[in-house]
């Protein structure tokens, strides 16, 4: 048995197969382990992925990109107008409906977006039944976190259309957290983790806490205005400028030639990402004249800096949102191509300099995996309800903690049940009491969920242990266990591990 | 480290939490999310996956406990007769039976394969039976049984321990929650559905000891009875027998699933009817019933009263209305009555006046005949004259002198005969009008549908067509009718019969009505179709007197006269006028052009029928 998760960008498409009990990337035809997300219409044929996008420069108004920009949107939605004013192919509303004019010679054709998207999905799932070499149908689908209702059944009719049965779509953030497994392994603790994506067009980031191995979105942040086109952009200008002072010619005017330019920046910028330097060389770039202009790294970092300032600025806002200092996220998860970027990895890096970063997975790839990861979860798992996409579940709105003298000397708090755990929820915890104390107390303190760690705590029961035998050395050994049910009661039980004596108290929520 | 205690100090909660769950959205994604899913889809209450570790390990645990009791009669056992053996207690897994999981049967086959392979004994220095005679293939066997699901439930099916019986109706009677929730428990393992409806207390309510009987009257069993197949089909060295066997099985296995279910039907039956709810139920529902059945009754005849009462009312009032209206017409017509013999005697008195004072007078004659018609004029007066007038013209009469009371009394007299005349006038008029309805009526039930000239004209003429004695004549008559009437009214024989009837029946002065009026319209008819080609033809010269009709008379004058004069006679025309009397030489001129035209036409029209016929040749 064996699944497909797919990730669809704005750029780039990429399909994942989960395997064996592992998810892999799959190469397409090309040997490329991401295509690009363009379709050109020709005049007999339709072409997806690398071949499009170069035949880009000579077929432009027939050549379609960033569809998922445009994927379920209505003609008076800001983005649609935004994407229908930089497309080089016309769009066209009919019937309240967006379509894209193909003009290949004989007869004019109206292609629909969710056409287009069903091409992409058509070839990403040839790619991955290459790979499996047997027919595979099952496919888990990632979303932005802002794709509305409309968009996800565009998306859902463009990849059924394509054949594909959809098991379940989630959201892009969270199949990153999946591809690295974290709160996969064990299901207790709690962590914070940001997710930054630097995709092609957008950037967006995300913070999600995971308790007791569930992912729950605090809050998140979309940027449709940078991305790595504009990396290339800025790049391609440079060329440009460059290509001025050398031949005294101004080629920004000419559409043309600036394609080209931006398809050897993107190459550039690729490689830039790897290399110290790179060799930007275009032939007969303009009026004959070929172009070889050599960037360095650092000159890249400098034509970009306020770009960068750009990309990491959310994040900051992003802390303020939800009230963390840098220190409270545990780990950072990178994901989209433009987060290969040396510079960006080492400013996130500056900024959170205690935390993991996640970097092991390329982190265009890290999407993908993630979904796969996930369709193998769903993998022949009968009754699957698809509508999941917006479940709540019960939470425990307080952290419990239990008061401790540290080894200094000075109390302390022990979380015990940590808040926006899912309820039911049961947590086992030994504690240690010196040897030589003949009975112990568990002063047991909440606070209420909060930014960062919250109000103080405040103590609401306190569960007493008498007539232990005393122990001239070593400890006690106490077991607590917690037990919360849905309504929000809970249940606290000590037991004594050498005696076997047992105190128990419940506890009813304020309701 | 945690903290000491004080001495004083208690377990004790202090507040409650200061908050309740809230609802989060999550992702779904995960496989612990999938796991959450999972459990609270089955409701399962705290952390399902540890629950079901901990419950593992005491199980094993017990299964030790068996199999160190089992070890004397599990040596004992013969592997042959498998079939009849506990294999549950083979494997130690007595007290669990049908709950144990698969994973227990697993765990438990392990540990018994650990301690009593023949491998095992032998290198611990025990002597083997050779062969399948060992009993340790009875442990694999039970295994073989319990790792099937098919033949784990057929093993089920007939648990040597489960008990059949089924609880009589008088066991029942007296503590029947006592006696029959056990049963039910036990046999609801054998439901196909999940969840069985407990048998419930005394206060369970109507609805839900409904729907328990329903369940277990439509009860959806597993039970099946392959283990007690008495052939095996392995066993069998044909196709043919395998089918043989195979029909036997089922037979068998039918007539104990039959024999499962009568039991079960039996069970609820039992229950059912010593069942003191069902009883409780059934009194109270008679008793609403019989309540209802009253109260409806009781309805009905007030109802009835309240009818009956009003009706009375009614009665009484209607009655008392009609006396009183009696009451006053009697009192009117007493009046009136009163009234008319006080007119009476006016008129009486007055009438005497008139007579004496007109004897008096001597009738204003001297005459005696003349005397005696007064004396006949004045009764008439007498008879006809109002009371008013009658006063009046006493009045007159004894204030003048005899002439004029003569003159006024001739006046009355004149007066009273016009009237007369004009009222016999009226009446003959109503007479008239009188006999022509009933002539009216009697044109028939079919009168209905008027007769217009044209029909009455067509009738006659039918009547003449189709004289008495023609076959069916009145149909006839009636279809002839229908054809050529242009009133498009359908006419039945019975209704030509009667108008005809009626037609007979007419006075001649009628008869002759309709002729002449029949003439008229013929003469209209007539006149308008030359009116009209005059009117086409207005070049035509049109003296405003329109000539009468040539008689035959005339006629003939005409011809003699236009053969003495011939063509060439001077002034002819003059000439032939003179012969005609009566007719002017303009007339004459005219018919003569006119005859000219006729005898050409004649001449054409002949001309053509010989063409005709000629053609025809």
């Amino acid at each position: 048995m064996a699944a497909i998760g797919v990730h669809l960008g704005c750029t780039c498409a990429c399909s994942a197969v989960y395997k064996d009990g592992r998810a892999d990337v799959v190469a397409n035809d090309a040997g490329d382990r991401v295509t690009p997300a363009v379709v050109g219409f020709l005049e007999k044929e339709v072409i997806v992925g690398l071949a499009a996008k170069q035949s880009r420069v000579r077929n432009a108004t027939n050549t379609i990109v960033k569809v998922k920009q445009i994927l379920g949107r209505s003609p008076n939605d800001t983005q649609a107008k935004k994407h229908i004013a930089e497309s080089k192919c016309t769009v066209v509303e009919k019937a309240g409906k967006l379509r894209y004019e193909i003009d290949t010679g004989d007869t004019l054709k109206f292609v629909s977006p969710e056409d287009v998207a069903k091409l992409i999905f058509s070839k990403m799932k040839e790619t991955a039944q290459s790979a499996l070499g047997s027919d595979v149908n099952d496919v888990v689908i990632t979303v932005p976190f802002d794709f509305g209702e409309n968009q996800k059944k565009a998306l859902g009719e463009a990849a059924a259309s394509a054949g594909f049965n959809i098991l379940r779509m989630i959201h892009e953030p969270s199949a990153a957290l999946l591809a690295y497994g974290i709160g996969q392994d064990s299901p207790a603790g709690k962590s914070n983790v940001l997710v930054y994506k630097l995709g092609g067009t957008s950037l967006s980031v995300t913070m999600i806490e995971v308790n007791s191995g569930i992912y729950r979105v605090l809050a998140t942040k979309t940027y449709d205005n940078i991305g790595g086109v504009c990396f290339t952009e800025a790049l391609a200008q440079h060329l440009a400028s460059e290509f001025q002072r050398s031949y005294k010619q101004d080629i920004r005017g000419n559409a043309r030639a600036m394609m080209k330019l931006m398809n050897s920046a993107d190459l550039a910028k690729h490689s830039l990402s790897t290399l110290g330097s790179s060799n930007c060389f275009v032939d007969s770039l303009y009026d004959g004249i070929d172009f070889d202009c050599a960037v360095s790294r650092a000159r890249f970092e400098l034509i970009c800096s306020s770009l960068f300032t750009q990309c990491i600025h959310p994040i900051n806002s992003l802390l303020e949102e939800v009230g963390f200092l840098p220190t409270d996220v545990n780990q950072v998860v990178l994901c989209g191509g433009s987060a290969r970027i040396p510079k960006l990895q080492q400013l996130i890096k500056d900024l959170f300099p205690e935390v993991e970063l996640l970097t092991s997975i390329p982190p265009d790839e890290v999407i993908p995996i993630g979904a796969a990861i996930q369709a193998g979860i769903l993998l022949g798992k009968d009754n699957l309800s698809t509508d999941l996409d917006s479940i709540t579940i019960e939470c425990s709105a307080i952290n419990i903690y239990v008061k401790e003298i540290g080894e200094s000397g000075a109390e302390t708090f022990t979380l015990l049940l940590p808040s926006g755990t899912p309820l039911p929820a049961r947590r086992q915890h030994s504690l240690q009491a010196p040897g030589n104390f003949s009975s112990v107390c568990l002063d047991l303190y909440e606070s209420v969920s909060g930014k960062s760690n919250g109000s103080d705590p405040c103590k609401f029961a306190q569960i007493v242990l008498k007539d232990l035998e005393k122990k001239a050395s070593g400890v006690h050994d106490i077991t607590a266990v917690l037990t919360m049910k849905r309504d929000g009661s809970l249940h606290i039980t000590c037991t004594d591990e050498d005696s076997g004596k047992s105190e128990m108290i419940t506890v009813e929520d304020a309701s | 480290m945690l903290l000491e205690a004080k001495p004083e100090d208690l377990s004790a909660v202090t507040k409650v939490l200061s908050a309740a769950s809230v609802l989060c959205q999550v992702e779904p994604v995960g496989r612990w999310f999938e796991a959450f899913i999972k459990r609270r889809n089955r409701s399962v209450s705290a952390s399902f996956q540890e629950l079901e570790d901990e419950k593992e390990s005491s199980d094993e645990s017990e299964d030790e406990e068996f199999q160190l009791e089992e070890f004397a009669r599990l040596k004992t056992l013969d592997p042959k007769d498998w079939k009849n053996q506990d294999h549950y207690a083979v494997l130690g897994l007595k007290n669990l039976r049908y709950k144990a999981t698969q994973k227990q049967i697993k765990a438990a086959h392990k540990a018994m394969v650990l301690k009593h392979h023949p491998d095992k004994r032998k290198a611990a220095g025990e002597q083997i039976v050779e062969g399948d005679n060992d009993y340790f293939t009875c442990i694999t066997k039970a295994n073989e049984i319990l790792s099937d699901p098919v033949k784990r439930r057929a093993f089920n099916s007939i648990d040597p321990t489960f008990e059949n019986s089924t609880p009589s109706k008088n066991e029942g009677r007296d503590n029947f929650f006592e006696v029959f929730t056990p049963v039910f428990d036990r046999n609801s393992r054998w439901s196909n559905k999940k969840t069985v409806p407990k048998l419930g207390n005394m206060n369970t309510s109507i609805e839900d000891v409904d729907a328990f009987y329903s369940f277990w009257y439509n009860f959806d069993s597993w039970r099946e009875f392959s283990y007690l197949d008495e052939e095996e089909k392995e066993k069998a060295e044909c196709r043919d027998e395998r089918r043989w066997i195979e029909k036997q099985n089922r037979a068998a296995r039918a007539q104990r699933k039959k024999e499962e279910m009568n039991r079960i039907r039996t069970l609820v039956d039992n229950a059912y009817s010593s069942d003191p709810r069902i009883k409780k139920f059934k009194e109270e529902e008679k008793a609403r019933k019989e309540a209802e059945k009253k109260a409806k009754a009781d309805a009905k005849r007030k109802e009835q009263e309240d009818k009956e009462r009003q009706r009375q009312a009614e009665l009484e009032a209607v009655r008392l209305a009609k006396e009183k209206e009696d009451e006053e017409a009697r009192q009117q017509a007493l009046l009136a009555k009163k009234e008319k013999e006080i007119q009476k005697k006016a008129i009486k008195k007055e009438r005497q006046r008139l007579r004496t004072s007109c004897k008096n007078w001597n009738y204003f004659s001297d005459n005696e005949a003349e005397s005696v018609k007064m004396m006949e004029e004045i009764e008439k007066l007498c008879d006809r004259l109002e009371l008013a007038s009658l006063q009046s013209l006493n009045e007159t009469l004894s204030a003048s002198a005899k002439e004029d009371g003569k003159v006024a009394v001739e006046k009355q007299i004149s007066e009273v005969n016009a009237q007369l005349k004009k009222e016999k006038a009226e009446e003959e008029a109503r007479m008239r009008q009188s006999t022509k309805g009933a002539e009216q009526s009697a044109a028939g039930s079919g009168g209905s549908k008027s007769w217009s000239e044209e029909d009455l004209q067509l009738l006659i003429k039918a009547v003449n067509l189709f004289p008495a004695g023609t076959n069916a004549r009145w149909e006839v008559i009636a279809n002839y009718m229908n054809l050529h009437s242009g009133s498009g009214i359908k006419r039945n024989a019975k209704d030509v019969i009667n108008k005809a009837k009626s037609l007979q029946k007419l006075d001649p002065q009628q008869k002759d009505d309709i002729n002449k009026k029949a003439f008229d319209k013929f003469k209209k008819e007539h006149k308008v179709v030359p009116q009209s080609v005059d009117n086409a033809v207005p070049s035509e010269r049109f003296d405003g007197v329109d000539s009468l009709p040539w008689t035959t008379e005339e006629q003939k004058l005409l011809e003699q006269a236009l053969k003495t004069y011939p063509v060439n006679t001077p002034e002819r025309w003059e000439k032939i006028a003179a012969a005609v009397p009566g007719r002017s030489k303009k007339d004459c001129m005219k018919r003569y052009k006119e005859l000219v035209e006729m005898v050409k036409a004649k001449k054409a029209a002949q001309e053509q029928v010989m063409n005709a016929t000629k053609a025809k040749k």
